[in-house]
């Protein structure tokens, strides 16, 4: 570090220390550097700390002394009388008025505490200054209270200023000791506590700045302000150099949602690869929801579906014709679908029981049925609901990324091939595994396994042929693709979270820390 | 998705070759299974099936079938489907269980000494088909029987509730029928089933000896089966007449790879079913179904010969014959699941394994593009972070207490919310139908992240409408508070001032009256003319209601 670039980094408060230390052969303790230098004693405290992580100065002496102090209980002693004073005073003003005082009168009074009182009395009558009369009035014998009178003297010797212990003899000490601040008792003259003083000395390094350093901090700025650049006096300052390495202070800025930003880059991947968006509702039918992608209204694949269902009103006033009747007939008997359908009573009123949107297909379901364009791409990102205990892993309401791909083309190998490039493009991954699944609208259905470069292993999606009974009462006639991403453990990871439940924090703090690292 | 618990050297056996964890993690995609977890001690293996159509596949039995099949390309021979003549044993169904319990299917299974291991898996299978397959009992239910004390012929008929006793499975005395529905553990929870009909279901045996009372309990007495039995009844009772016998048919080809002899029994009705009034149980239901060669082909995107699809399928169990183009397949009797070809097209795609399928890309052009809800809403969330807003992303499953009573609003037009009837929680019982709530709750946990807090949220929300045909409307809804010491009404107007003045929207405010705002210092956003939303500052009331020490004011408007 070369001398010069030090001194012009320098803050004002290290020169002016530093200044100080240099002219002085030995140390300096951080009370002489306040007189030193005039600053106040944090200031010093401050450039010390400052230049000692710089290594232009050093510690160099190190001392603890127990200093004696006054409360502000002992400075009112010091002004009025202390508890000893007081009483010999009240007793012997009241004989004057030929009158007398109890123990009890005394207690009345607000000047003391009852208790103070008490241990008063008694050491007085100890130290026979007072004695009980007859009938319990005090009275003064006249002798001197040794106690009241060192209490005097040491109360009006530590008004002066602190002063260290070893100053007075045993003694006094002890009675130091005896009516000083401990914990239970905080109404008492003295506080007892140790002091340490420090002593700095320059190192070579701070001795070889003390040449170079700047005359005083006058001409010196910190910001340079619209006046000095409309008459040009900037040209006579100095700017402070500053240091730079400090850490700058936060600020509230606006930003975007980490966990929204993951999912809008995934909903700019899909747009980019030709998938056209599409939207539903929060509320759905079961029809939509589930019976018209194929699950029977009695099936244990409904399980799997566990719905929240809707209070009121509980059902739709109805389901859109032709499909519900096509619907209806694929479930009893296949219809024209080339199935022999689930071969039970159907039942057209559960079909428009009310939910909230259990899952992202039946977007898609909805989509089928609005004779939409082939061949075509679509994908939703959509807010679905399920009936599941709350934990790190199952949030209340979470999105579901899914599409559809439908044209004439489209077969098991198309849909193994939308895989891969899923996998390409959604996790960067070259190595992929298909599994046999199952859904219950899809047939054939494929599970996808990827290897993440960075996450090894991970199920990316499922996906699968929609089956004839669900494309053909939606006068679909072509094959159709149905894909599902799970995306979240991925984004969680980039987000470093642990907890699913964290992708919805409503902690402010949380959010404004969280970042996205790149996976 | 059912999840089973098998045993190494139990499937190793059933394979009738000794085998390695890695091997049998290989085989799961033949089953559609996943190896959850696997213990080196006991050599226990925790299996998850996901086919909820292949209930078969839901025991070690099941599982081992299956792969034995698709190593050795054929199957095992169950004889007892195809006995002839009358069978044996009888069980004699009563007039009236058409309207409670209509179907029984059961048959004897003798020769095989119940080993610990064997017995347990049995009881999981029986558990499984009956919670996962039977809908917790409801549709199909399973009893086992020590087959040696029973007399023939069996009735499976109705009674009154106090009419029958007998003494439960865990229980030592006996008791009612009424007493078990009040009293007994599997009486209280599967009363329900029940709960619509004054006579109930129960199978006695000739001597008057009670077997069950379903789909509630066992008897102690005859339907303990304990290990080392050799004799065994299986039952099946329930609503759906395939089903029940489909459970019978997986049960009885479990029973009988484990070395068991097989002997259907007859069930006598007094009324008609689809398969008669005497039907022999176990019953292979199954049908010859003819497939296209070209409508698997097409599927698969493959060209097949129909030599090769039927050697695949015979395989994966089936029984086929093929022709040059089609193939005359049926199903093996413990499955029910061939509904349409492209059941088929899987099941080949399986034998074949998926890996052995080349992906090819889907040539077609589309356009891509975001739907003018998310492209506006992407367009406002880059102007409110421009402003320097951040963004909040919130759950949209809360309370009424959230949603109403915190924002003042209760007995006004505004506290009407989509709620859920089955509440779990009433922390997530309603849909929230306006965003500011969830932008206080972020005030209310955040008092010690640095301020200024600017915030804001666009996304959906849930308004009741009567008029709707589902009763209600999904909104986008944007929403922004100020949180500050000197936050107030002039302030968040600048910002909705310049989100209107650079989305290019004509706005106006209305002066009037909304109990979550401070009177006098709130808005009516009116957009193009039309009622949109609100801007103003929060009333204290509010604020301390969310225990919010922060002046703060907000603006929601819904677009669109």
């Amino acid at each position: 570090m070369s001398s010069s670039t030090n001194t012009e980094s320098l803050h004002p408060l290290e020169i002016q220390v530093l200044k100080a230390l240099g002219k002085q052969e030995g140390l300096l303790t951080d009370p002489q550097l306040v007189d030193h230098t005039g600053l106040a004693a944090s200031q010093v405290s401050m450039a010390v700390g400052w230049l000692l992580t710089k290594d232009l100065v050093s510690l160099a002496s190190e001392k603890t002394t127990t200093y004696v102090s006054l409360t502000e209980v002992g400075t009112q002693f010091h002004q009025q009388a202390s508890p000893l004073e007081w009483i010999v005073q009240s007793v012997k003003s009241a004989a004057q008025d030929g009158t007398s005082l109890t123990v009890k009168n005394l207690q009345t009074s607000e000047t003391f505490q009852p208790t103070e009182l008490s241990r008063a009395i008694g050491l007085l009558k100890k130290e026979e200054a007072i004695q009980l009369a007859t009938g319990g009035a005090l009275e003064v014998t006249g002798k001197p209270s040794p106690t009241s009178d060192r209490l005097r003297t040491l109360l009006n010797r530590v008004y002066e200023g602190p002063q260290p212990i070893t100053d007075f003899s045993p003694d006094e000490q002890g009675t130091l000791r005896q009516y000083s601040v401990k914990r239970g008792n905080t109404q008492e003259p003295f506080r007892i506590d140790d002091h340490t003083e420090r002593g700095y000395r320059l190192t070579p390094a701070g001795h070889s700045l003390i040449p170079h350093l700047r005359d005083g901090a006058a001409e010196e700025i910190s910001q340079l302000t619209p006046e000095l650049l409309k008459d040009g006096s900037w040209r006579n300052r100095i700017f402070r150099k500053y240091s730079i390495s400090l850490r700058p202070p936060r600020l509230a800025v606006g930003r975007r949602h980490p966990y929204r930003e993951f999912l809008d880059s995934v909903k700019h991947k899909l747009t980019s690869m030709g998938f056209q968006e599409m939207r539903g509702e929060l509320v759905e039918t079961e029809f939509w929801d589930m019976d018209a992608l194929y699950m029977p209204q009695f099936h244990p694949a409904r399980a799997i579906h566990d719905v929240y269902f809707v209070k009121e009103p509980s059902h739709a006033k109805s389901i859109a014709e032709p499909f519900l009747s096509q619907v209806a007939q694929a479930h009893r008997d296949g219809g024209n679908t080339g199935s022999k359908g689930w071969n039970y009573q159907y039942d057209q009123e559960r079909a428009k029981r009310l939910v909230l949107r259990s899952q992202g297909t039946a977007v898609s379901a909805r989509t089928l049925a609005t004779n939409p364009h082939v061949p075509g791409k679509f994908f939703s990102i959509a807010r679905c609901f399920r009936y599941d205990q709350v934990d790190a892993t199952h949030a209340t309401d979470f999105f579901q990324v899914e599409g559809i791909v439908l044209g004439s083309d489209i077969n098991f190998r198309t849909l193994l091939g939308l895989l891969k490039l899923f996998a390409t493009e959604m996790a960067q991954a070259k190595e992929i595994r298909f599994f046999p699944a199952y859904f219950p609208f899809t047939e054939p259905s494929v599970e996808l396994h990827v290897r993440h470069p960075k996450l090894g292993w991970m199920e990316l999606g499922g996906a699968g042929l929609f089956r004839s009974e669900v494309t053909v009462p939606l006068g679909v006639s072509v094959p159709v693709i149905a894909w599902g991403l799970g995306l979240d453990r991925m984004a969680m990871i980039a987000l470093g979270i642990q907890d699913i439940r964290d992708l919805f924090t409503s902690d402010l703090e949380a959010v404004r820390s969280m970042r996205r690292q790149q996976l | 998705m059912p999840t089973i618990s098998i045993f190494h050297k139990d499937l190793s056996t059933l394979l009738g070759r000794p085998t390695t964890i890695p091997e049998i993690e290989q085989w799961m995609p033949l089953v559609k299974g996943e190896i959850k977890d696997v213990s080196q001690e006991t050599g226990e293996i925790r299996v998850e099936l996901q086919d909820t159509n292949r209930p078969d596949l839901w025991c070690v039995e099941g599982i081992a079938r299956q792969l034995r099949s698709v190593h050795s390309g054929n199957q095992s021979p169950y004889p007892f489907f195809s006995s002839k003549g009358r069978a044996k044993r009888r069980i004699q169904v009563l007039q009236g269980m058409e309207a409670v319990r209509p179907f029984v299917a059961a048959c004897a299974a003798s020769g095989y000494e119940m080993t610990d291991l064997a017995l347990e898996q049995c009881i999981q299978t029986q558990e499984k088909l009956a919670d996962t397959f039977g809908r917790k009992r409801e549709t199909v239910s399973i009893g086992l029987y020590r087959l040696t004390s029973i007399q023939f012929p069996v009735t499976y008929g109705l009674v009154k509730p106090q009419e029958a006793r007998f003494t439960p499975l865990g229980f030592e005395e006996k008791m009612t029928l009424q007493e078990i529905l009040t009293l007994h553990p599997k009486g209280i929870e599967y009363a329900g089933i029940l709960a619509d009909h004054d006579r109930l279901p129960l199978l006695w045996d000739a001597d008057g000896q009670v077997l069950s009372f379903p789909p509630i309990i066992n008897s102690r007495e005859l339907g303990e089966v304990q290990v080392g039995d050799t004799d065994l009844l299986v039952e099946v009772t329930g609503t759906d007449l395939s089903m029940v016998m489909l459970a019978l048919n997986i049960f009885a080809t479990n029973l009988a790879d484990r070395g068991a002899t097989i002997e259907p029994l007859d069930i006598s009705y007094p009324y008609e079913t689809i398969y008669g009034t005497t039907i022999k149980t176990p019953l292979d239901m199954g049908h010859s179904h003819r497939i296209s060669l070209h409508a698997v082909e097409q599927a698969l995107g493959v060209s097949l010969e129909a030599e090769t699809v039927g050697d695949a399928l015979a395989s994966y169990g089936y029984q086929v014959k093929t022709t040059r183009h089609s193939l005359s397949v049926k199903l093996p009797p413990y499955r029910h699941d061939l509904m349409h070809v492209m059941d088929v097209a899987e099941d080949v795609a399986i034998t074949r394994g998926y890996d052995s399928f080349t992906p090819i890309m889907p040539q077609s052009f589309t356009v891509g593009g975001l739907t003018t809800q998310e492209s506006t809403s992407d367009q406002i969330r880059d102007l409110m972070v421009g402003f320097g807003f951040q963004e909040m992303f919130s759950n949209i499953l809360s309370s009424r207490q959230e949603w109403v009573d915190r924002m003042r609003i209760n007995g006004t037009p505004y506290e009407r919310l989509v709620e859920v009837e089955n509440v779990m929680s009433l922390s997530y019982s309603c849909l929230r139908p306006s965003i500011l709530p969830c932008l206080l709750r972020v005030e209310a946990l955040s008092p010690r992240s640095f301020y200024p807090h600017l915030l804001f949220e666009v996304g959906e929300i849930a308004r009741l409408d009567l008029e709707a045909n589902v009763g209600s409307r999904t909104l986008m809804s944007v929403a922004a508070i100020n949180a500050h010491p000197g936050a107030n009404f002039s302030e968040i107007h600048s910002y909705l001032d310049l989100l209107m003045y650079y989305m290019a929207w004509a706005y106006e405010l209305e002066p009037v009256s909304h109990p979550s705002f401070l009177d006098g210092r709130v808005g009516k956003i009116r957009l193009n003319g039309q009622p949109a939303g609100f801007i103003g500052e929060f009333h204290p009331e509010v604020l301390e209601a969310w225990q919010i020490n922060m002046p703060t004011s907000g603006f929601e408007f819904q677009i669109l």
